[in-house]
């Protein structure tokens, strides 16, 4: 029962180190009832033997004294023995020697106390204490554990700001009414007048068009759109840069990138080997595209959520393919490890991820601190994260064929319907032939059939008895639902000549040759080492309900080729050296057999099955049991085989009744040639390519079990899926069928829910304005920061759900604004009264982030490829860049030309540029970057290969535009340089400045041209402008 | 060198300060710059009396209390050493030999589920020095220094896999994304060289499962990340210059400097902006430093073939030149230097099988270097303010796998400590008789964290960094330091 010994770890794991009893949520008497009464003789030893024991051994952790309560187990009172702690009771007084307490201190279960084991003897003498009934003086427990008090979530919500509703307040009044160009401005401004303090003169036009272009698109803005709207003075020439750039495709790319630091993109698995992440790019694509077309943040919710689940998903609008499904893919987004040795604490800690994540993008909020524990500050429980992890129970990872997706579904449903047509049409035609008492008996045997009684409880799934709403596939080969036995069906295909009428024999799921031939468009793997590679899965595999494994052996009934996984607490990344055996061939093409898996390791662990047939074959499932006898199987063959038996008597009668009917076996011949022919028709029209996708799929719904103190080997009482308790109540949410992520996305979306606007609005506000009004954009709770300006915060939230959560709508407000057109340079008053600038009383300079210098470097080189879209370019690997998992090949040096939203993001081989420049490790939802400063981002400047590469580019670019070697034309070389990469004129000092280099550079021995205006060229992106806005 | 003076109770000062201020107080410090930046920006640094729980971001807290180590030189036994075939005896192994381990104790589930009976270490342990401490003839060099070390013999992981316990290790967490100690470190204390990073790691060419983010910054900002350093040629990215000549890249820094001027003239000075600019100078002063560092030709003969840079065996070599590297770093006042091992001992120490070939090109390729490194320090009168330790991320099990490996073990296992604060010559903690399990002082990764820092002048309790709605430590939440164990 002890499979794992190791405590699990975190590091927001809070408190486990001596996870003894540890209470399940609040405090419950688990065994009170009153001590035997003790004799003095009993007291006296307790007290001398011991009692010293304890204060020395266990108080530190285990009384009213210690700092912090572990694992809610108190050893200072007798109550406090009785009751026990978080993992139960700890004295067991009818077998004393298997007391829980006992087993600790010898290190058989626990290992108490952890700091070393205690000595032999002191042992013996609680050995002695447990078997006289653990004798205890009557005495007044110490003073109360400040633990055990009910979670107080209403008085926490009630204080913190953040859970008060989206306020709409009036827009404040400002003495200097000429300032504001909207709304915005006026909460700006009158915070400023409070203080006394002006605000910053606007930016001027160079300044203010090249922070537009950056903080749209990300990429600098031309000369010629400088030098148009250097001619164009009406008002209008602003807006309409916005609206271009808001219009261009690279604004999805641009605030892609910010979307995808919120979700811990990346494209490889991380941990030993760095497995692939197939297909994330998909993904990313998705993002930009949506982002272009301006997505309703609330769809966009629901896309994430619960995209795999929308009854009429968002479509491509030309390719017509379901977008909503693959914004479920960011649930997936996360490092998987291979061969974990706890399999379920894995799946504990994937699910904490993806909660994580779930709830800082959306939320603000840090859900997972409450994996352990009630969250510290915030009014949110350990219930709220078990309840909200019960959605992630039952919801499977899948490579979905996004883009046959919807057209084939539709196409499998005309097919239901014509087989079910002809199938009526056939049995009118048979029922008059045959006698009442073979209808009858065709009608018994198409009937569910129970197992025999001792068999129910081995019954993992029956494809003759299913509940309604546990046929799950992935696609649609498996059929709209499992065949029963008389059901028509026509023969396999000789020759292209109509096939025979056949009926089933069997009430299985079977999959249908129909589909045979879908591709999917697989990317090449870089480094992929699981062994579900090459297993064609995808749009043609079936999925039985989950399970709990109580038994080591799993037994299926199934005829044909192809393969069956396990697959145990969602574990995917089968690639050795552990549970292998999870994943099992099938050849029995011809005749039904029982295939075991011998999963003894996983007793105790939930699981479901996955059935998928070989290329070309077929695949029949009739029922999977676990734990049943040779003699129990042998019972099933039996009655099967009867069965088979009575039904082809009964089929051979149907025939012979046929014969004798001339008119009716031409028209079943007619019938027969229709629906074989209706059938190739449709098959004809089946969508076979597609590209694959990672996303959500749906499975029974299941609640998951609280785990006492965060511990996977610790489950504690089973908690109802729903919401968060602070905004949504305590009751579980009703879910008819199904994980329910489709009603959590609603909850999510909810208008009575002010996190989600906030959130959303004051993340637009930390791109644009160089920091959130909430500065902690990932934290909203009592440890973020406050807003600085909280009626600007509810201002802008309730207008962007007012504006039909429009993000292009709600960044246009805001770089129209006065506030945002301001300048960086702040006078000295102000800078007095507001030294932090937290009134924004000037623009912040905003540095670049690295992803967007290395842009800039391709824009202004002539390199940039501004291909959209697309499997990803390889990292450039440098010999700096080592280690397991590295890829075979290294990308090029310049990413093809490519943004570098399209460079490939390796886990374990992130770009050494990017890094320096403070792009995140992608492990959780990452709102706002570090800004740091190192000499490496010098040294990259100065050194790295690419950027030499570039600005030579640059430089040859700009001497091919002007190629006079004379003064006018070295002067309109700097002139155009200055333009393109800093969008501004130099002044005549500079232009100076710059000339006298190119001279002196020149006059040197053996220094051509074009390392002359290299040199100038690699100097100006040096500049420190270069990276940052003013 | 100077140490920074700890604020007033360790916590962060609110008052703003300008980078020229900072630089006049602190005026020494790699990645200074970085934090002044850090420090204008409300979002980082703002102290907020309404918000709940003491600790603030406090980088550059300083010492809490006075240290007794200035540097640290990690050892990384990267795949795990054996204990039972290196530091910590156990004769039961040579009785029970070939038995089968089920009947004995109970054998947990290892990471290859491939588990043979006992087996007996293949190597003889003997005592050695004063101190008598025992060590394998798998290690007669080390064995020549035991009355330095501290053999902590109780070491427990969380993690049987590579990937978890190596982050487990390194950053206190077993997952990707967490600040490295050297990070850590760096964070608290800064660096007291201006020209070379704070927290340097020597890539011996083997690069540890979980990659090179065993040595990030996590979300602490990018400056503290460890520095790849390669014992060879250049030994660090871009430090080379791209100019033909010294005279053409002066005259391009110089031409940077002076736009970056002029161009501050027209549109004002920012801190942030004042920071990237200082920091050009921080990068050439670096591209002559690494140069200098790397100039072993000026280390007397004698000391080369000590550490065996002219070893026989080529990866004793390569040690040799890393340990040599730490040295010279740790001259140079480099806070945190950590060394991986060299490529093409045979999978690390991670013998699944052929343990003794494995461990025996291992322990080849480090003894020497290793014992030059501890009797080097020592006599420069170095090794009393330098900690250094040497530990793997786990154990091995006292059962073969299959039939000549080992499985990981992190249920009881040795490392060892020296310098810097330790008492040396003792054994501290203990496994039980078949050196599976410690049970005797069990000394758990936060527990070892917590020390080196305590060595480093620093309260881990006090170093900390808001994330994720967390004060987060290197420790967590736990982490106790071992007194016993400090001199």
């Amino acid at each position: 029962m002890f499979t794992n010994l190791h405590p699990m770890l975190r590091s927001i794991a809070c408190i486990l180190l001596a996870a003894i009893f540890a209470a399940n949520g609040h405090g419950q008497d688990t065994n009170s009832e009153s001590p035997p009464s003790a004799t003095a003789e009993q007291i006296e030893f307790f007290e001398r033997s011991i009692r010293p024991l304890l204060v020395e051994h266990c108080y530190e952790c285990h009384s009213g004294t210690a700092k912090k309560v572990q694992a809610g187990f108190r050893l200072d009172s007798g109550h406090g023995l009785r009751r026990g702690g978080d993992s139960g009771t700890a004295v067991n007084l009818e077998k004393p020697s298997e007391s829980l307490f006992l087993q600790s201190i010898r290190y058989e279960s626990f290992e108490m106390p952890p700091k070393g084991k205690l000595a032999k003897q002191d042992i013996a003498l609680f050995e002695k204490w447990i078997l006289m009934g653990a004798p205890w003086p009557k005495e007044e427990a110490p003073a109360a554990n400040k633990d055990s008090q009910a979670f107080p979530w209403e008085e926490r919500k009630a204080k913190h700001w953040a859970w008060r509703p989206v306020q709409v307040s009036p827009v404040p009044a400002v003495k200097e009414s000429s300032w504001p160009r909207n709304p915005i401005d006026h909460y700006i401004l009158s915070r400023l007048e409070q203080k006394g303090i002006s605000p910053a003169l606007p930016a001027d036009l160079h300044a203010l068009v090249r922070r537009l272009c950056m903080d749209l698109i990300g990429l600098p803005p031309t000369v010629e759109q400088i030098v148009s709207l250097e001619k164009d003075s009406s008002p209008q020439a602003i807006e309409n840069l916005v609206d271009s750039l808001l219009r261009s495709p690279h604004f999805g790319e641009r605030w892609g990138r910010h979307w995808l630091d919120l979700v811990r993109f990346a494209e490889s698995r991380g941990h030993e080997f760095d497995n692939d992440a197939p297909y994330a790019y998909q993904y990313r694509d998705y993002v930009i595209r949506g982002l272009n077309a301006d997505v309703p943040y609330d769809q966009w919710i629901r896309e994430h959520i619960a995209g795999d689940l929308l009854e009429s998903p968002r479509l491509h609008p030309e390719e017509r393919f379901n977008e909503s499904i693959l914004g479920t893919g960011f649930w997936h987004l996360g490092e998987w490890v291979h061969s974990p040795v706890d399999i379920r604490k894995d799946e504990t800690d994937r699910f904490d991820n993806m909660i994580d994540v779930m709830s800082k993008t959306f939320l603000g909020l840090t859900v997972s601190c409450a994996r352990c524990h009630d969250h510290k500050f915030d009014p949110i429980s350990s219930q709220d994260y078990y309840a909200l992890s019960g959605f992630l129970q039952g919801s499977e990872y899948r490579e979905v064929r996004f883009e046959s997706l919807e057209h084939n579904r539709s196409l499998a449903q005309e097919l239901a319907q014509l087989d079910r047509s002809y199938r009526d049409r056939l049995d009118q035609l048979f029922d008059p032939l045959v006698s009442p008492e073979e209808r009858a008996l065709r009608k018994k045997l198409a009937e569910k059939r129970e197992l025999p009684s001792e068999l129910q409880g081995k019954s993992i799934v029956d494809y003759g008895n299913l509940p309604n709403d546990h046929y799950f596939q992935d696609g649609d080969a498996f059929g709209p639902e499992p065949s029963r036995v008389g059901q028509w069906r026509l023969g396999k295909e000789v020759d292209g000549s109509v096939p025979n009428l056949e009926w089933s024999l069997h009430a299985t799921a079977s999959s249908d040759p129909f589909w045979n031939g879908l591709t999917s468009r697989e990317k090449e793997n870089e480094r992929q080492k699981s062994k579900l590679l090459g297993l064609p899965r995808s749009g043609r595999t079936l999925r039985t309900p989950s399970f709990q494994l109580d038994q080591g052996k799993v037994q299926c009934r199934v005829r044909g080729s192809g393969h069956v996984i396990a697959c145990v607490d969602s574990h995917r990344l089968v690639a050795g050296p552990l549970h292998g055996e999870t994943i099992v061939k099938i050849g029995t093409p011809n005749q039904f057999a029982w295939v075991t898996l011998h999963l003894d390791r996983y007793q105790g662990h939930r699981f479901h099955l996955e059935f998928s047939p070989d290329v070309d074959a077929t695949l029949d499932v009739e029922r999977v049991l676990q734990g049943a006898t040779p003699e129990e199987l042998k019972l099933l063959d039996d009655r099967e085989n009867e069965s088979i038996k009575q039904s082809s008597l009964l089929r051979s009668s149907y025939e012979s009744a046929l014969a004798k009917d001339n008119e009716a076996t031409q028209k079943e011949a007619e019938l027969r040639k229709g629906w074989y022919e209706a059938r190739k028709d449709l098959r004809s029209r089946i969508r076979k390519e597609s590209h694959l996708a990672m996303a959500m799929w749906d499975g029974n719904g299941e609640d998951d079990h609280l785990l006492i103190r965060g511990n996977a080997s610790k489950p504690g009482p089973s908690v109802p899926r729903r919401f968060l308790m602070a905004l949504d109540g305590s009751a579980p949410m009703s879910i008819e069928h199904g994980t329910g992520r489709r009603a959590l996305a609603e909850r999510l979306i909810d208008p009575n829910n002010p996190f989600t606007t906030r959130v959303a609005a004051n993340r637009v506000w930390h791109h644009l304005m160089g920091r959130g009004i909430v500065p902690t954009t990932d934290d909203f709770g009592m440890l973020g920061q406050p807003p600085s300006h909280p009626e600007l915060l509810d201002h802008l939230a309730n207008r962007f759900r007012e504006d039909g959560y429009s993000l292009k709508k709600l960044i246009r407000y805001i770089v129209l604004s006065q506030s945002y057109r301001m300048g960086i340079q702040a006078s000295p008053e102000a800078l007095a009264l507001d030294p932090k600038n937290e009134l924004w009383h000037a623009q912040q300079p905003k540095r670049l982030e690295g992803e967007i210098i290395r842009d800039q470097l391709l824009a202004i080189s002539g390199k940039l490829d501004p291909t959209l879209f697309g499997d990803s370019v390889p990292i450039h690997l440098t010999s700096f860049m080592d280690g397991r998992g590295r890829p075979g090949k290294s990308g090029p040096l310049d990413g093809a030309g490519r943004r570098s939203i399209y460079i490939e993001v390796r886990r374990n081989f992130l770009s050494p540029f990017f890094l320096a420049f403070d792009t995140p490790v992608p492990f959780s939802t990452m709102g706002r970057r570090n800004v740091s400063n190192v000499p490496a981002q010098a040294l990259i400047l100065m050194n790295d290969p690419l950027v030499v590469e570039l600005t030579q580019k640059w430089a040859q670019r700009t001497i091919e535009a002007y190629p006079k070697e004379e003064q006018a034309d070295w002067m309109h070389r700097v002139e155009n340089m200055y333009l393109t990469a800093l969008g501004r004129h130099p002044s005549d000092q500079e232009m100076h400045t710059a000339i006298t280099f190119v001279r002196r550079t020149a006059d040197q021995e053996g220094v051509s041209s074009l390392e002359v205006w290299s040199d100038l060229a690699h100097a100006l992106v040096n500049m420190k402008e270069f990276i940052f806005l003013r | 060198m100077s140490t920074f003076a700890p604020f007033p109770c360790g916590r962060y000062q609110s008052a703003p300060l300008s980078r020229r201020e900072w630089l006049s107080r602190f005026g020494n410090g790699f990645g200074l710059t970085a934090f002044t930046a850090l420090l204008n920006d409300p979002a980082f640094g703002a102290v907020d009396s309404t918000s709940p729980g003491s600790q603030r971001n406090n980088a550059l807290h300083g010492t809490h209390h006075p240290a007794k180590a200035k540097s640290v030189i990690f050892l990384y036994m990267d795949g795990g050493p054996s204990q039972v075939d290196s530091f910590d005896p156990k004769p039961l192994l040579d009785r029970y030999n070939g038995q089968n381990p089920s009947q004995y104790f109970k054998v947990e589930a290892t990471q290859f589920n491939n588990n043979g009976t006992v087996l007996a270490s293949p190597w003889k342990f003997q005592n050695h020095g004063e101190s008598g401490t025992p060590v394998s003839s798998l290690f007669p060099n080390i064995a020549k220094c035991v009355d330095d070390l501290c053999v902590v013999r109780s070491m427990v992981s969380e993690f049987p896999e590579h990937t978890f316990a190596n982050y487990f290790l390194h950053t206190g967490s077993g997952l990707q994304g967490r600040p490295s100690m050297g990070a850590w470190v760096h964070y608290g204390l800064g660096s007291v060289n201006q020209n070379l990073p704070g927290f340097v790691v020597i890539n011996g060419g083997l690069i540890p499962p979980g990659g090179l983010d065993c040595f990030g910054s996590g979300f602490l900002p990018a400056s503290y990340q460890g520095s790849v350093f390669k014992p060879s040629g250049t030994a660090v990215a871009n430090v080379q210059r791209m100019e033909k000549t010294v005279e053409r890249q002066k005259s391009k820094l110089a031409l940077i400097n002076e736009l970056d001027q002029l161009a501050q003239k027209q549109f004002g000075t920012h801190d942030g902006i004042d920071s990237a600019i200082r920091n050009y100078e921080l990068a050439s002063q670096m591209q002559s430093a690494v140069p200098e560092l790397m100039a072993f030709a000026d280390e007397p003969k004698s000391i080369q073939t000590m550490y065996g840079i002219d070893a026989p065996y080529e990866l004793t070599r390569t040690f040799a030149t890393e340990c040599l590297m730490a040295r010279r770093l740790v001259e140079r006042g480099v806070r945190f230097i950590e060394l991986t091992c060299p490529n093409g001992a045979g999978d690390r120490w991670d013998q699944h099988a052929n343990l003794k070939q494995g461990h025996e090109n291992n322990a080849r390729a480090v003894d020497q270097p290793i014992a030059a490194l501890l009797t080097d320090l020592k006599q420069r009168g170095l090794l009393d303010e330098t900690l250094v330790v040497w530990a793997g991320e786990f154990g091995r099990t006292p059962f073969a796998q299959g039939k000549d490996g080992r499985d990981h073990n992190p249920f009881g296992f040795s490392i060892w400590l020296a310098g810097g604060g330790i008492k040396p010559g003792i054994v501290y903690g203990a496994t039980d008789e078949w050196g599976y399990k410690a049970i005797e002082n069990r000394t758990e990764m936060h527990d070892l964290h917590a020390t080196m820092l305590h060595l480093l002048g620093v309260d881990h309790t006090r170093s900390t960094f808001r994330f994720g709605g967390r004060d987060m430590r290197l420790t967590d939440v736990k982490g106790n330091v071992i007194h016993k164990i400090l001199a």
